[in-house]
């Protein structure tokens, strides 16, 4: 069921933000919300037995009522492109060496490689009915780069084969990544298509993943030419990087040319900041610390977001939301607080 | 020529710290068809040095170069993994030596990422530089309730603790483990790690510590 909302549904409100300009009020940006809410905001409880398009309707009302100009839909969510893992889906938490499917070159060999043209593309046109007036949908592909290479050879593998295998580290970044390249190409053709998410996360808490040389040889030239199709087309392209990333973002920035960046966590460096570092030369969205999300009062966040839509008011490239996603330990009254106070905000002004 | 028993130290502490595993392996470049801490090691003791020798004054000051370039922020999680990969291959050769009893530990620490939480990375690297730093480490995986930490603790009742979490909703189950090893032991000394936990956060459940790095909790013992 859609809901009245203080304002309609206009894409071209988020692609505003992601081209740097103040839009002409505040923006919602979320990337994934749990299934409660998905509930709770469309009203639309899950129902196993339905079409195909039913998931995505609900997905679609939840997104609209709670006040954004998107969906984003995820690739795990639809029938296309997914590598084959040894890992448990659907668990809060997992080891990154739970992969360990090639450790070899004649596991390379014999790994089931999906063909990323295979699937059901279709989806994102069919979409096209159920999508209000001013909707885009912001699609995701299921998991990024280095994320799938992690996912399929365990970090501390693919971590000694980037040094003692080179040729074979290679070879499977190049598999992993001229498949994702396939997808986004796909994707980013359709015309219910606004932008597209290349969600790879590359940073702990103090530092990348792997040192910023490494992720140039092996990673970043994939995102690049990920990028480059998604402009290509059009559309927009946004990172979703979790992690201290600050090493590579004049690569983030200048190199692959992304539109925004997406993920912040405060133990890190605040939203905040990055919004006074980067925001001349790539939009910034979301940032809401999930911590600060989970454990502190309505009223907290209410005022933080009031402060974050404050300092971006003038200049434009921020849209609000979470520093990740909205999973189920987030209190619904606490990410309500977060999407009400765009309202309470722009009513005050 | 024999080379002075110093001088293989102080090469045997580079190919650790650099991750040069045995003179086959192509890793790193420049050190390319050079001797690897494996046949150092047997270098090392050919020449008189005894083990106890060859893991202080070799491989420790190795694993320890590269967990101050990490602490740094100089060297990254795979360097890490690799040094210890060189170390291991030295152990290797080491440990048939110390089988006697010969080593002696700085302390045992007692490692687990809390329940609930599956991620290991950030223990496995403070697990690395402890052993490397000269600890006997327990280290009970992933996933850890309570009782299996305080069982361990029951076990080496001197040991110090360490516990990790990644996320928001694991750390919460460190506060009630800190409770349940305090009940046996009021004065077990417990640490908290992982990228959800903060000084802060250690302060308020009661921990003793919690560190930016594997390195500088090593440290803070030395």
């Amino acid at each position: 069921m859609l809901k009245r909302r203080r304002w309609n549904p206009d894409f071209s409100m988020l692609a505003s933000v992601l081209q740097r300009r103040p839009a002409s009020r505040p923006v919602l940006f979320e990337f994934a919300f749990n299934d409660r809410i998905i509930t709770q905001l469309s009203a639309m409880p899950p129902d196993p037995s339905a079409d195909r398009i039913y998931p995505f309707r609900r997905l679609i009302h939840s997104f609209y009522n709670g006040g954004y100009d998107y969906v984003t839909i995820s690739a795990w969510r639809t029938n296309t492109l997914a590598f084959p893992k040894n890992i448990q889906e659907n668990v809060r938490a997992r080891s990154l060496d739970s992969g360990n499917l090639i450790t070899d070159r004649s596991s390379f060999d014999s790994y089931p490689w999906p063909d990323p043209a295979v699937g059901d593309y279709g989806l994102y046109q069919d979409l096209a009915a159920e999508l209000p007036d001013g909707m885009k949908i912001v699609a995701s592909s299921n998991g990024g780069l280095l994320e799938n290479v992690i996912d399929i050879c365990g970090f501390e593998n693919i971590s000694l084969m980037t040094m003692l295998d080179p040729e074979l580290a290679r070879d499977i970044f190049d598999a992993v990544g001229s498949r994702l390249l396939r997808f986004y190409e796909i994707v980013s053709a359709f015309d219910t298509v606004g932008a597209l998410i290349m969600n790879d996360d590359w940073g702990f808490k103090n530092q990348t993943m792997f040192a910023p040389e490494v992720l140039r040889d092996f990673v970043f030239p994939w995102h690049r030419k990920m990028v480059e199709t998604v402009h290509r087309s059009g559309k927009f392209a946004i990172l979703h990087s979790c992690g201290d990333v600050r090493a590579v973002m004049d690569d983030i920035i200048d190199d692959m040319a992304y539109d925004a960046k997406h993920s912040f966590e405060d133990q890190i460096y605040r939203v905040e900041d990055a919004y006074s570092w980067w925001s001349d030369r790539i939009a910034v969205l979301g940032g809401v610390d999930m911590d600060f999300l989970a454990r502190r009062s309505v009223a907290e966040i209410t005022e933080r977001c009031h402060a974050l839509l404050d300092l971006s008011a003038e200049k434009g490239a921020y849209a609000l939301g979470s520093g990740n996603s909205i999973p189920d330990y987030i209190p619904d009254e606490n990410f309500l607080a977060m999407i009400e106070a765009v309202k309470s905000w722009e009513g005050a002004r | 020529m024999k080379l002075d028993p110093q001088e293989i130290l102080k090469q045997l502490a580079r190919t650790v710290e650099f991750g040069k595993i045995n003179v086959q392996t192509p890793y790193p470049p420049e050190m390319k068809g050079q001797e690897g801490a494996a046949e150092l090691t047997l270098k090392a003791l050919e020449s008189g040095l005894n083990p106890e020798a060859v893991l202080q004054r070799g491989l420790m000051p190795g694993m320890q170069a590269v967990g101050d370039k990490f602490s740094r922020g100089e060297a990254f999680i795979p360097n890490m993994l690799i040094a210890a990969k060189a170390m291991n291959a030295a152990m290797e050769h080491l440990r048939p030596l110390f089988e006697g009893g010969d080593m002696t530990y700085r302390g045992t620490l007692i490692l687990g990422t809390v329940q609930g939480d599956m991620h290991d990375i950030g223990k496995n690297l403070v697990k690395m530089v402890m052993q490397g730093d000269g600890w006997k480490v327990l280290d009970l995986g992933v996933n850890v309730k309570g009782e299996t930490f305080l069982q361990a603790l029951k076990e080496h009742p001197d040991a110090v603790v360490g516990m990790s979490a990644l996320l928001t909703t694991t750390m919460l189950f460190m506060e009630e483990n800190i409770r349940i090893l305090r009940n046996f032991r009021p004065d077990v000394r417990v640490f908290i790690g992982g990228a959800a936990v903060s000084s802060e956060f250690a302060e308020s459940i009661h921990a003793d510590g919690c560190f930016r790095d594997p390195h500088s909790f090593a440290r803070s013992f030395h």
